[in-house]
């Protein structure tokens, strides 16, 4: 009993070792995401125009805001991201229902098709776009020589969407995949030999037992497109003006360090009310850890 | 195959009902693979038929073309004198339990029970009625289960649910994949004779499928067993216990003894073990040189007190014993290295290590290998 210890086992199971081994991240976290997050949300309370934090705090950025057209970015920007993820559900589920059970093999050559577009900066893929669809571009240039004159065919809201959907795509596409391989194959056999059509199939199995998938892509898509800033500046031109670009705005031309973390703050609570609304409805951990169990 | 269809009517004799489904010369292939060759039965309307089989034998297969996720690539399937080969299984009145039971995991035990009534249109109030009258059939007291998440119960009830569930389907045919194969023995033995009694009630017809003979043997009105996608015998579990066709049936029904004989010429064969060879009586008459396995169960060999006549008789060594309750079982050799099985009562016993086996010739049976 009163022999001294001679290894450090000891140490590997104590919450002690646990604290010590997180350390740097827990750092990290806090010198890189919650400090300036703090410093952002402390600097909408300060005076407009005022590069210090010492100032006394009060609410007159935010009732700024509402008093201008911010409420109308603001909307403009939620409108994108959910027209986005709406699309992109529709458009992403038969795909990914293929990735998931139908492609077998030929799953992996779409997985890398469709991530490769990821290895190309996005700026760059949309002044891609922009060549292709300005006046004179590639599609309405073509079309001329055909005697088919058109304007060009940027700067409008849809062709906003088509932009925020391209982009995104990967995000919902494998989310939705990995959520549609989790419903068991045997599971919905006895769906259709209990007498179910597909769409009974779809419905009542595939739909809500795929669940995870879908609320974690429309998460993740709604978070990225909601700050999206380059698509409406590079396919939209002065067409509309997001969220985003306010938020750039205020702290480049306008000088305005206060009103453009105020709007930072409003665009984050929002972005979080809804997120964690959602999030709080799946189990995390039986989507991103175990086998799908079998009934 | 004029074998099969004599032994089955052997077995219509017990149960004269008509024919519900009528499997006529399916096969099915993968490739190049044959899964299922030219199999042909009928299950009779309100029988428990039982496709038996080690892995491999294609039973599986035959299921899945029985329940529609699969067709077959020759011959028909004939449910009710329609042909349905190719109907899928969401219009067809039969359906299956699953292995892995297939149960909604989202969805309570009442709902996993409603789903095919739902899917079907039936008013909420009539799904609830029969979804209780069903639960209650099942020994799931309905007040407790109904509201209860079907991944919070237990194996056993589980298989209750899935039951619960197919019967809601009200089939014609009830197909099973082994359900009860990864339930632990005495579970499974308890839930055996309950589809055996929830059958004879709700007088449906029962297809199960297993690898394990002896619950077929159970279970089963009639019994077809399978081997490399062909069947080897078909009909009642004594008909197959009391003459089985060849060795492979004998020896997948549990521990015998098969012996190698090679005929002599009449009632008399060498029994070959390895390079010595003793001779033996037979039950029927075998032409010289021909090869045979001679089935003696363990019950019906005896170990022969001095002054008792026996058709065979042979000195032994007692190796091992084992007490199985009210018997005792022993392993014995007559040659090295080629135990014989011997199951006796238990108060019998051995007089020493070294014994005289014997047994009567209408005790054994000669077979095909």
């Amino acid at each position: 009993m009163n022999e001294p210890r001679r290894n450090w086992n000891w140490l590997a199971g104590s919450q002690f070792f646990g604290t010590i081994s997180a350390l740097p991240f827990i750092l990290l976290m806090l010198f890189g995401f919650v400090v300036p997050l703090l410093c952002v949300a402390w600097f909408g309370l300060m005076p407009a125009k005022s590069f210090s934090l010492l100032h006394a705090p009060s609410l007159q950025n935010y009732a700024f805001i509402f008093s201008q057209t911010y409420v109308k970015s603001m909307a403009w920007s939620t409108g994108l991201a959910l027209a986005t993820v709406v699309i992109l559900l529709v458009l992403c589920y038969p795909l990914a229902f293929g990735l998931a059970k139908v492609f077998k093999g030929g799953a992996t050559f779409v997985t890398y098709a469709i991530a490769s577009s990821l290895f190309v900066s996005e700026n760059i893929r949309l002044f891609g776009w922009v060549i292709g669809l300005m006046k004179k571009g590639v599609v309405t240039g073509t079309l001329g020589t055909f005697g088919i004159e058109m304007n060009s065919l940027l700067y409008n809201v849809p062709v906003i969407v088509l932009g925020m959907v391209y982009v995104y795509l990967p995000f919902m596409l494998f989310p939705l995949a990995l959520g549609i391989k989790m419903v068991p194959d045997q599971v919905r056999e006895a769906a259709f030999d209990l007498g179910a059509s597909r769409w009974h199939v779809f419905r009542h199995v595939d739909l809500p037992l795929s669940m995870p998938g879908i609320l974690i892509g429309s998460v993740l898509v709604f978070v990225l497109s909601i700050g999206a800033i380059a698509e409406a500046k590079i396919l939209g031109g002065q067409s509309i003006v997001t969220i985003a670009a306010d938020i750039e705005t205020e702290f480049t031309y306008g000088q305005n360090w206060p009103l453009g973390s105020a709007l930072s703050t409003l665009l984050v609570g929002v972005t979080m009310v809804l997120v964690f609304a959602v999030l709080n409805r799946i189990d995390m951990e039986k989507f991103l850890g175990r086998a799908p169990r079998e009934s | 195959m004029s074998d099969l269809v004599n032994s089955e009517q052997s077995g219509a004799t017990q149960r004269p009902a008509t024919s519900i489904l009528e499997v006529a010369g399916v096969s099915k292939r993968f490739g190049k693979f044959t899964a299922v060759n030219n199999v042909s039965f009928e299950i009779k309307d309100g029988e428990f038929f039982t496709l038996v089989g080690p892995s491999g034998s294609g039973k599986t297969t035959m299921l899945r073309m029985l329940v529609g996720m699969d067709t077959p690539t020759e011959g028909d399937i004939m449910l009710r004198n329609q042909r349905v080969n190719d109907l899928p299984p969401n219009q067809r009145p039969t359906c299956m339990v699953f292995q892995s039971l297939a149960l909604f995991p989202h969805m309570t035990v009442g709902h996993n029970v409603e789903f095919p009534l739902m899917v079907r249109g039936q008013s909420e109030s009539d799904r609830r009625t029969r979804a209780w009258e069903l639960l209650k059939l099942l020994h799931l007291d309905p007040n407790r289960y109904y509201n209860k998440n079907v991944m919070q119960c237990s194996g056993g009830e589980r298989q209750r649910v899935a039951l619960a569930r197919a019967l809601a389907y009200d089939p014609e045919i009830l197909f099973f994949d082994e359900p009860l194969s990864a339930i632990d023995a005495r579970l499974r033995k308890v839930l055996q004779k309950e589809l055996k009694d929830i059958q004879r009630d709700t007088k449906k017809t029962f297809c199960y499928v297993t690898h394990s003979l002896e619950e077929a043997m159970v279970m089963s009105d009639r019994v077809a067993i399978l081997r490399g996608g062909v069947i080897e015998q078909i009909g009642t579990p004594s008909d197959i216990y009391a003459s089985p066709k060849n060795a492979f049936v004998a020896e997948f029904m549990g521990e015998v003894n098969l012996l190698d004989v090679i005929g002599l010429g009449g009632y008399e064969a060498e029994w070959v073990m390895g390079y010595t060879k003793h001779r033996v009586r037979l039950p029927v008459v075998l032409g010289p040189g021909e090869s045979r396995k001679l089935l003696i169960r363990p019950e019906s060999l005896r170990f022969v007190t001095p002054g008792v006549v026996t058709d065979n008789i042979f000195p032994a060594q007692v190796l091992n014993e084992f007490l199985l309750g009210s018997r005792k079982q022993y392993h014995v050799e007559v040659e090295e290295g080629h135990p014989l099985t011997v199951e006796r009562l238990r108060e019998e016993g051995v007089s020493g290590p070294t014994v005289q086996l014997g047994w009567d010739v209408a005790d054994s049976q000669l077979l095909e290998s």
